[in-house]
């Protein structure tokens, strides 16, 4: 075997070194100090580009990278998700998608439909997010629930969705829209994920019964009650999702029947 | 049948890497966003190229790598007073590299004397170093050999040795 050079030094410090020549490099470096250094080096190296970077991988991808990652549209209206988007786009959008027909008539921004594609958005969104899917994590449940009740101005609950084998997350408050929407998401022993979101509505708004929609794969569940528009979504079929709709309505219901705590 | 179809998320997944990797290469964070939406759009284009099944960032950075490219190349084409470097590309890094709040002072040295290398070099060492590709990935992505790659890898990593000890040459010992 020839003695290793500096690229099988290279090689060895990147793990890409060929099996049949670890051996060798191995007990060339038990006995040649420098070598070893060379390769510690090399690794040092390596880490200090990384977490140099790191602060850069971190950051939040900016919306027109987001669109620019979705399929490119060919003579459409603007995507409906875009926050510049105007009242009177909105209503054309509704018009030109027939699956939501009906409701796409009384279609406001801000009313059930169109929640329920945004919650479909960002669901999809954030839990493909391998970083930073959510800004607090459950371990600061509380904490969570305090800034969320505060920036939206109505008291926030987080279920508690054991009893169906979802566990919490963490949560994130979605800004861009009109209105601030609180997201929190939740994960099962498979990983499957799902995200309960809600907004408060303009006062007087009806409630409903629960609706349910399917936007690329997403389920979601979605309902209006005491002036605030909850979605419930996730890749679980109808049955599954309806079952965690109702436990989380369940609750929700009881947090705002008991007194308040202070 | 949905209108407004929603992003990919495998797409979504891969933004901050391409992002990361562009902003090293281009050394500027609009032109490299610029950059990561032209190759998305490329993407989409050449859809049908990307194997399913086979590794998609890969696939990725090589759009990514050929659109830098073209776009280099035009530029070059465009421009009237080009000060070249070693491979003939004369891009100054405008990055500012700020430590995030555990990453200490030399972490941003190293990346800014990254940011020196020639562009070929940069490339290399980021795809071996950062994204951790094999060298064979990185052969693909690059679109030159295997041993290629080693030996700019191994310039790379001597002129950044060197730059970080302030040019002193490193004593290599016989044994």
């Amino acid at each position: 075997m020839n003695a290793p050079d500096e690229l099988d030094l290279m090689a060895y410090a990147d793990g890409q070194l060929p099996p049949d020549r670890v051996a060798a490099v191995e007990a060339a470096l038990a006995r040649d100090a420098d070598a070893a250094a060379r390769v510690a080096a090399i690794r040092e190296q390596n880490r200090r580009l990384r977490e140099g970077l790191d602060s850069w991988l971190a950051e939040p991808s900016p919306e027109r990278l987001l669109a620019a990652a979705a399929p490119p549209q060919t003579s459409r209206p603007a995507p409906w998700w875009r926050p510049a988007l105007a009242l009177a786009a909105t209503l054309v959008l509704g018009l030109a998608v027939g699956w939501f027909g009906r409701d796409a008539l009384l279609d406001r921004q801000g009313t059930p439909t169109t929640f329920a594609r945004q919650a479909a958005f960002a669901h999809a969104l954030y839990t493909a997010d391998p970083r930073r899917p959510v800004e607090v994590w459950a371990n600061e449940e509380k904490g969570l629930v305090t800034w969320l009740t505060r920036r939206m101005g109505v008291q926030a609950h987080a279920p508690d969705l054991n009893s169906v084998g979802f566990a919490l997350v963490g949560g994130r408050l979605l800004s861009g829209h009109e209105k601030p929407t609180a997201l929190l998401m939740y994960e099962n022993a498979d990983k499957q994920r799902l995200t309960l979101q809600w907004r408060k509505m303009a006062p007087g708004a009806d409630e409903t019964a629960f609706r349910y929609a399917i936007e690329d794969g997403v389920s979601i569940f979605y309902w209006i009650d005491h002036d605030c528009a909850y979605a419930l979504s996730g890749n679980l079929d109808r049955a599954q999702l309806l079952a965690v709709a109702r436990v989380v309505y369940g609750q929700l219901a009881a947090a705002d029947a008991a007194p308040p705590r202070k | 049948m949905a209108d407004g179809a929603l992003p990919h998320p495998e797409l979504v997944a891969a933004i901050p890497r391409l992002r990361r990797y562009a902003r090293a290469l281009t050394g500027e964070a609009t032109r490299a966003d610029d950059l990561v939406q032209d190759t998305l759009a490329r993407a989409w284009e050449k859809r049908r190229l990307w194997q399913a099944g086979s590794d998609l960032r890969a696939w990725l950075f090589t759009v990514m790598h050929n659109v830098f490219v073209n776009q280099r190349a035009v530029a070059r084409r465009d421009a009237r007073n080009v000060s070249l470097d070693d491979d003939g590309v004369g891009e100054v890094w405008q990055i500012a590299v700020r430590p995030g709040q555990q990453a200490r002072v030399e972490f941003a040295e190293t990346v800014e004397q990254m940011g020196r290398l020639p562009a070929e070099q940069r490339e290399v060492l980021l795809l071996a170093a950062v994204e951790e590709m094999k060298y064979e990935e990185i052969a693909a992505v690059l679109d030159i050999p295997v041993g290629t790659v080693m030996s700019r890898l191994s310039r790379a990593r001597e002129k950044l040795r060197r730059a970080a000890e302030g040019g002193v040459p490193a004593l290599r010992a016989v044994k």
